[in-house]
């Protein structure tokens, strides 16, 4: 569908010189020196990279009809991560490239939001934090309690997080997938 | 939409009030007259790219269309027309359409002085003495800091239109004042061109490409001389094809915009019949031109400069904040 970059609001997709793009921010803009404009970050869907672009208001930008389905993820192998519509049972793939830092954090058998667009999985809707259980780590040496130091610890997925030297194994803690940092250690 | 309320900003909105008790003090002190001015007004100055309020007084059944205005410079040019001097007002503006963003917002206060007998340059030297002004009865110095960098109000930074379209966007001179030439690059640098005009090419360009870098190098950046299309209202440079137009900015953020003031009332009358016809293309809310400024200006406007200034956003810098309704205990969400 065609629309004015005007009308572009945060999570739109839409195709600028020839690949997808989510819309991050936009921001009205009238410079008074011509026409207004639409600032705005979009990010390419399968580099993940951001770039600032200023639309004209007015300017016709085609936007992408996008559905944002919960699957279940299945597993990964070296260059795809593929995922499974529990109501349809089909299979969408994902490129490693495109999830990211988040294909580290991923629980067999949890659910995530993919976008599909024409029955093809576009990206993953990036969550915030997940909860993941602490599997191996060494136990803090008694009286080194220097605030802000940090250990390595293997969570649930396999992947090495840097967490606080308090941490112990069997706790569980959040990371940010985006990141792969530390976030807070939570109960059940 | 809905009205929100911020008590958790009260440390920034007392920032803003010294910003304002200080610009008060600041302009007295330069023998400025401080001016109280209607916001309602029947008539407005035509100019092409805003967008206006309008609503309607009812008195006997007879309805009179008032239009909230978009800044208070028919008033004050009626002012230095008929004598008042040196003047400045500090108050809400209006522009519709643009919505409550960082930068934005739909009413708004601006700080517009005028002052006789002067140039746009003679206008850049007093920002740069109010701002050093206000740094000083805040922080004790001509510095200050803006989202951990350091800004310094001992000088400008200046860079002409010219020298930044080539410095930032590899723009030459002759391509920046041929239409043709210009509409040709920005097709090469990838902008859609098809339907489109300089004026809207040059202000993609200019925001896409040149504005990101401006007031980043530890001071006030001050960018002059624009294209004589960015400036209805603007005395012309003798070269005839730029006018006495300057904005300033700081850490990217465009604070002011001041032009040497066109005083010939026909070529006035001119351009706001070529402005009048540009808002009808472009499909603005028609209103009726305010005559008695023509009127006002044939009596003779003396020769001046004026400024007007997004005063939440020049506060925003000394309150340290990124947007608007930081300094805001009550605003209204769009």
């Amino acid at each position: 569908m065609k629309i004015n970059a005007g009308s572009l609001k945060k999570g739109d997709f839409i195709r600028y010189s020839g690949d997808i793009w989510q819309v991050q921010k936009a921001e009205f803009y009238s410079p008074g020196k011509g026409s207004a404009l639409m600032k705005s970050r979009i990010k390419n869907i399968m580099s993940a990279k951001n770039i600032d672009y200023a639309f004209k208001s007015n300017e016709s930008v085609e936007t992408l009809d996008v559905e944002c389905i919960d699957m279940q993820y299945l597993y990964k192998d070296t260059e795809s991560v593929y995922f499974m519509d529990q109501r349809t049972y089909n299979q969408y793939t994902l490129p490693l490239s495109v999830v990211g830092k988040a294909a580290n954090f991923l629980k067999e058998e949890k659910s995530y939001f993919i976008y599909i667009h024409d029955d093809k999985a576009l990206t993953m809707r990036p969550a915030l934090s997940v909860k993941l259980k602490v599997i191996e780590t060494e136990d803090a040496a008694k009286g080194d309690t220097v605030s802000g130091v940090k250990k390595p610890a293997i969570v649930e997925t396999g992947v090495t997080v840097m967490v606080p030297i308090f941490i112990k194994v069997g706790d569980l803690i959040t990371v940010n997938p985006e990141t792969g940092e530390y976030g807070e250690r939570v109960k059940e | 939409m809905n009205i929100y309320t911020a008590i958790q900003n009260l440390a920034n909105y007392k920032k803003y009030l010294q910003v304002e008790e200080f610009t008060h003090t600041y302009l007295k002190k330069k023998g400025y007259l401080k001016t109280d001015l209607p916001v309602l007004s029947p008539a407005l100055i035509p100019e092409s790219y805003l967008e206006v309020f309008e609503t309607e007084l009812r008195h006997n059944k007879i309805y009179h269309k008032l239009y909230l205005t978009p800044s208070p410079e028919l008033f004050l040019k009626r002012l230095l027309a008929y004598g008042a001097g040196n003047c400045y007002c500090l108050g809400k503006a209006f522009r519709n359409a643009d919505p409550s963003g960082g930068l934005h917002m739909p009413e708004f206060t601006m700080l517009e002085f005028y002052k006789t007998k002067a140039n746009y340059m003679d206008i850049a030297s007093e920002v740069l003495s109010l701002l050093r002004f206000i740094a000083d009865n805040m922080t004790g110095g001509e510095q200050i800091s803006y989202q951990g960098k350091r800004v310094t109000f001992s000088r400008w930074e200046k860079i002409s239109v010219i020298q930044a379209f080539f410095k930032y966007a590899g723009i030459t001179e002759k391509e920046l004042f041929n239409h043709r030439l210009f509409l040709k690059i920005a097709s090469k640098k990838g902008y859609k061109t098809h339907g489109f005009t300089y004026q809207d090419l040059f202000s993609q360009i200019y925001v896409q490409e040149i504005e990101p870098h401006l007031g980043k190098g530890g001071y006030p950046t001050l960018i002059y001389d624009y294209p004589k299309e960015f400036a209805a209202l603007a005395k012309l440079n003798t070269d005839g094809r730029t006018a006495q137009r300057f904005e300033f900015y700081i850490e990217g953020v465009e604070l002011g915009d001041c032009y040497t003031e066109l005083t010939d009332a026909n070529e006035q009358k001119k351009r706001f019949i070529h402005e009048q016809k540009l808002r009808k293309q472009l499909k603005k809310k028609t209103h009726p031109v305010d005559k008695g400024l023509v009127q006002a200006l044939e009596y003779g406007l003396t020769d001046c400069a004026g400024i007007a200034i997004g005063f939440e956003r020049m506060a925003m810098i000394f309150a340290d904040v990124t947007s608007i309704a930081e300094l805001k205990l009550i605003h209204i969400n769009i």
